[in-house]
């Protein structure tokens, strides 16, 4: 985990790559109380919704990964704010990439804080979530 | 000229309560495994200790993921048809561990209109404050609906 006085203005965090398999959008829809069939396990009531790619992965779990590329980076207890905003529908089983930049280093009530933009792209160079995020980090 | 939004304005400074969830090490174990979480506080009270906690702790989602277990009642906009899920806000504000007996408790934040290239859409707000057995606030959560045209 870095110091708070080794990162930089524009210094990137990832990219990871990921994917959200079938099986893993299922087991979370059981954790999060709503087991299938739903637009996020079953290719057809995806399609009723709208969904022309196939059943999505919720938006919620885009988010525990995106909170994985920050624990991983700055520590299980250093996320202070993930404010996150889904722009278009994920699908299961494709290489997403995930990746932060930081925008913004302060000292705030005895706290050195990281602010960054953080996004999860498609292949394609889709945009499927986007916001932004502080972490805190230890000073030495 | 703003828009006129037709809801339920009664609904403002209600709180809507639920729990106590128990956070087990299986709540947490399927939190991770359903994500490909591998962080070390996260699977283990060894690797917790080690990073400076008391036990193992919950990933920092968690909350999100027991907000949608939330009874919330419908906000009656009307305006379009189909609700999507447009964002997700958490602040953490203190470790959630294995053990713990969580309460929600969710209230009306907001409800606005924004109109961009694709046209307007209605976003209701929602917030919601877990707290833990000893009335320590956990996290806070924000999540926000869209509706379109």
């Amino acid at each position: 985990m870095p110091y708070y006085d080794e990162v930089e203005l524009g210094d990137e965090i990832g990219p990871v790559e990921k994917v959200a398999t079938d099986d893993e959008v299922s087991n979370f829809c059981d954790v999060w109380g709503t087991p299938g069939p739903n637009r996020f396990t079953d290719a057809e009531t995806a399609a009723k919704s709208g969904m022309k790619g196939g059943p999505i992965v919720p938006g919620i779990m885009t988010m525990a990964m995106m909170a994985q590329l920050l624990t991983d980076w700055g520590g299980p207890g250093s996320i202070k704010d993930l404010d996150l905003v889904f722009r278009q529908p994920v699908p299961h089983n494709r290489a997403l990439t995930l990746a932060a930049t930081i925008t913004d280093l302060r000292e705030e009530d005895g706290e050195s804080l990281v602010e960054c933009d953080i996004l999860m792209t498609g292949t394609e160079g889709e945009r499927y979530v986007g916001g932004k995020a502080i972490v805190t980090l230890q000073s030495r | 000229m703003a828009m006129e939004l037709e809801y339920d304005r009664s609904l403002y400074g209600i709180e809507h309560k639920a729990g106590p969830f128990e956070i087990s090490n299986e709540t947490i174990d399927r939190a991770n495994s359903s994500t490909g979480e591998a962080g070390a506080a996260f699977l283990s009270d060894e690797g917790a200790i080690a990073a400076g906690y008391k036990g193992r702790i919950a990933p920092p989602t968690l909350c999100c993921i027991l907000v949608r277990q939330v009874a919330l009642p419908d906000v009656k906009v009307k305006f379009g048809k189909t609700s999507m899920h447009a964002g997700q806000r958490v602040e953490p504000k203190a470790p959630v561990y294995a053990d713990d007996q969580l309460t929600a408790s969710s209230h009306l934040k907001d409800v606005y209109a924004k109109t961009g290239r694709s046209g307007t859409m209605v976003f209701v707000v929602w917030e919601t404050t877990f707290s833990n057995q000893n009335g320590e606030v956990v996290a806070e959560v924000q999540e926000s609906f869209a509706r379109r045209e």
